[in-house]
């Protein structure tokens, strides 16, 4: 019900060190210096780029000790932060749109590794054409290979991720990569007052990074992924699975403890539900799209209407049983996907068919329908999302089919 | 009805050879108006210097194709098989194609009533005494012949192929029988010869069939290893390493006991102890690390992890000190300087009797070493490398 963005007025002063403009990127790297992250590996690529500026920034201020490695492609850049990761350091590196695929074969062997480090995604369109506006397609790509994918709305939140997102990494039951979203341009460049956590607040907050029995070390001799036969890989994926479904709980403590240091921040670890309490119909949305989805509802709300807005975070894991209890009590959701996958079940995009799946076993299912829309940085404006929740209420009464997709926003 | 055929093999050196019988073994099969396919154990890796593979035929009279593929295919191993053809007759010491299976012994799938077929000039009482017991009679037969090395993509013609054909027909008619092999190859060649070949081995074979009772054959209680449970091992991929572990003296520094690797050589280097310089050239050199330094300077070979690649040999710059000898001539991987230091007499008596006469001898690389011609052995006692004449300083005129 509490939006994120609301301010909370009433938390202890020594919790944050200070208030600053900060673009999502500026307080990325925020969060990685409060973080005490010992290595960092970048290559260019807009709208990551401004991440890795802040951070050496940061570095050459000497507010942060750490390497710093200007790697000769996303490729190596990923593959550095692994290793990093494997000898026991908190590492983190980001990129954006076709780097990010261009690392991929890196980014799936950190995550069959398990090895936790943070990267940020600053959601970009993927070539061709070459474009520089938000496209989800990117992060997602890792969405089946035991990634934590997750997306945030404000530098704020982008802030405090980076810690939630080391601490449930990190964690011992998940080890995981943690992949922190961001909407590139209108999240990753746009600046806003962002309240700065002290150094003690965070150390409260998150532990050491403690590789344990799994680091690799001269001491704790290890070899780590060598070639295996067909007898082990199943055992394997076996174990990554567990630590996926282990995730969900952690995430659920890691909010908790948020929460009782920073103040309520967080009442719902895996999304935020905006006047949903009597609505009939809902809009469904990753990212930025939160603020005209909620401001839409506002605007309809003034007019009569029961409709309500759900801000999905954690993409990985999924919160199944969360999201299929909430969307279950409506009539019908409107799933927006600021991506595609051209081909698949009804056309529609990766959220439609997450969602679809996961509300496949509730009895009384809403109608669903789907909205493909902003892609590669087309604005999503306030009407936009007012003409998303009034044909879900359409699809509501049954006068649109379910499942139905609809490009809004193209030029037609 | 289902007949599986195994062929063992020697990575890379035979890979071809088995390919093209265990394929030749299906289109003769389908020629006889039977359905079958051919496939390989895809986990051996056979892209290794000698690593123990196989490769697979199965024929069916009656099944469909999709019956005998839901059978047979698709499958990382084989369930049993009717004949097991062994390439290169060391492979009967025992195969470890990969780790945590340990060494399975040749017949390890041979049904009972069946057939293990070795390529080999040795007798049928030099090979049981390599065989491990299986609970149920079964045949060895005896294809005379040596092992046919070739390279990685290429097979050597030596007639092998048409050989083993006519044998295996001469083992079960059932599978492809002789007059359909020769047609065969009639047909495919045009070169009697090639047909004459597969007849002759077929004739041979089945002179040298024996029944081998659960009797013969050496103790080897193999079990198929029980691995871990998803739960029982480290995540993240990761393995302990071997611990570490360094002394001097046979088998005195740390290997991993999962993956000796043993099987894989054909060869075995014999060392001359009363000839090593200490020169350390064997030990660095070696790939798998299977030299022991001892405490006399010397070093000592661990036998359960060479792989017989010959580098030790090569490199050794002491004519005769090592020298590569056949694997079927020792029964243990005993090591050797320990032997050496019981009974140094005794030991070079016995390397030299294992090393025999007929040896070619390997060119001195550096130093002088005693000559030794066929027929003749090497002498004990230190050989003292000669000193090339020093090059005098000169004056350069300028």
């Amino acid at each position: 019900m509490t939006s994120t963005l609301v301010r909370q007025p009433d938390v202890a002063p020594a919790i944050y060190e200070r208030e600053d403009l900060l673009t999502g990127c500026q307080a990325v790297a925020q969060g990685v210096r409060l973080a005490d992250v010992d290595v960092i590996a970048a290559y260019p690529i807009r709208p990551y780029t401004e991440v890795m500026d802040a951070i050496s920034k940061i570095i050459a201020d000497g507010e942060l000790d750490a390497e710093y490695i200007i790697a000769d492609s996303e490729h190596s850049q990923f593959e550095i932060v692994k290793h990093a990761s494997a000898v026991g350091a908190r590492a983190f590196a980001g990129s954006s749109g076709t780097g990010w695929m261009y690392g991929m074969e890196a980014l799936v062997v950190t995550a069959t590794d398990r090895l936790p480090v943070l990267f940020l995604v600053g959601n970009r369109a993927l070539d061709d054409p070459g474009a520089f506006g938000v496209e989800h397609n990117d992060a997602l790509a890792v969405r089946d290979f035991g990634w934590l994918l997750c997306w945030v709305e404000s530098p704020q939140e982008a802030l405090e991720h980076v810690l939630i997102g080391y601490r449930v990494a990190e964690d011992r039951r998940v080890r995981m990569p943690m992949a922190l979203a961001m909407d590139g341009a209108f999240l990753t460049h746009s600046q806003h007052m962002t309240r700065v956590p002290s150094r003690e607040a965070v150390r409260r907050f998150l532990p050491p990074y403690d590789l344990g029995e799994r680091r690799l070390h001269p001491d704790n001799p290890i070899s780590i992924a060598p070639q295996v036969n067909e007898d082990w890989v199943m055992e394997l994926r076996r174990q990554n699975w567990e630590a996926a479904r282990r995730a969900r709980a952690v995430i659920k403590e890691a909010y908790q403890e948020f929460n009782a240091i920073f103040g309520p921040r967080y009442p719902t670890p895996y999304f935020t539900e905006y006047m949903t309490e009597d609505a009939e119909v809902a809009l469904l949305g990753l990212g930025t799209v939160g603020a005209p989805g909620r401001t839409a509802v506002r605007r309809l709300r003034a007019q009569g209407h029961k409709v309500g807005y759900v801000g999905l975070r954690w993409f990985r894991p999924f919160p199944t049983v969360e999201l299929r209890e909430c969307l279950g009590r409506f009539k019908a959701v409107g799933v927006i996907d600021r991506d595609f996958a051209h081909g698949s079940p009804d056309d529609g995009g990766i959220l439609l068919h997450e969602v679809r799946s996961c509300l496949y076993p509730v009895r009384e299912r809403p109608a669903l329908l789907n909205f493909i829309t902003g892609l590669g940085g087309r604005d999503i404006s306030i009407g936009d999302c007012v003409q998303m929740l009034e044909r879900t209420e359409r699809a509501a009464a049954g006068e649109i089919p379910d499942g139905h997709v609809t490009w809004i926003g193209v030029r037609e | 009805m289902i007949k599986r055929i195994e062929i063992n093999y020697r990575g890379i050196f035979q890979k071809s050879l088995a390919k093209r019988i265990g394929g030749d073994i299906v289109i003769i099969a389908t020629r006889m108006g039977q359905v079958g396919f051919s496939n390989g154990r895809y986990s051996d890796s056979p892209e290794r210097n000698g690593i123990p593979c196989k490769y697979f035929a199965f024929v069916s009279p009656d099944l469909s194709e999709e019956e005998l593929e839901a059978e047979c295919g698709a499958k990382l191993d084989i369930d049993e098989a009717n004949v097991s053809v062994v390439l290169d007759d060391t492979l009967v010491k025992g195969v470890e194609p990969w780790g945590w299976h340990g060494i399975r012994p040749i017949n390890e799938k041979v049904v009972e009533g069946g057939y293990l077929l070795v390529v080999s000039r040795k007798g049928h009482d030099e090979l049981l005494r390599f065989i491990g017991k299986k609970p149920y009679p079964y045949h060895l037969a005896i294809l005379e012949g040596d092992a046919s090395f070739a390279g990685l993509w290429v097979y050597k013609d030596d007639l092998t192929h048409e050989r083993v054909l006519g044998a295996i027909a001469a083992l079960d008619p059932a599978i492809i029988s002789i007059e359909a092999v020769e047609e065969y190859l009639r047909a495919r060649t045009q070169q009697e010869h090639r047909a004459g070949a597969a007849r002759q081995a077929y004739e041979s074979v089945r002179e040298r069939i024996k029944v081998v009772t659960p009797e013969q054959g050496v103790d080897w209680p193999y079990e198929v290893p029980a691995l871990p449970r998803w739960n029982e091992f480290q995540e993240g991929i990761v393995v302990p390493a071997v611990p570490r572990g360094f002394a001097l003296g046979p088998r005195g520094q740390s290997r991993n006991p999962m993956f000796k690797r043993g099987t894989t050589k054909t060869y075995r280097p014999v060392i001359r102890f009363d000839l090593c310089t200490k020169c350390t050239l064997c030990w660095q050199e070696c790939p798998d690390e299977c030299f022991d330094p001892t405490p006399d300077g010397l070093f000592d070979v661990n036998y359960e992890y060479c792989t017989g690649c010959g580098k030790c040999a090569e490199v050794c710059p002491v004519h005769e000190c090592i020298v590569m000898v056949d694997e079927l001539r020792f029964e243990d991987d005993r090591s050797p300087w320990e032997l050496w230091r019981r009974d140094p007499d005794g030991y070079i008596a016995w390397a030299e009797a294992k090393k025999g006469t007929e040896r070619v001898t390997y060119p001195p690389v550096t130093g002088t070493g005693v000559a030794v011609a066929e027929g003749q052995t090497v002498p004990r006692g230190k050989i003292t490398p000669v000193r090339r004449p020093k090059y005098e300083r000169q004056e350069v005129r300028s």
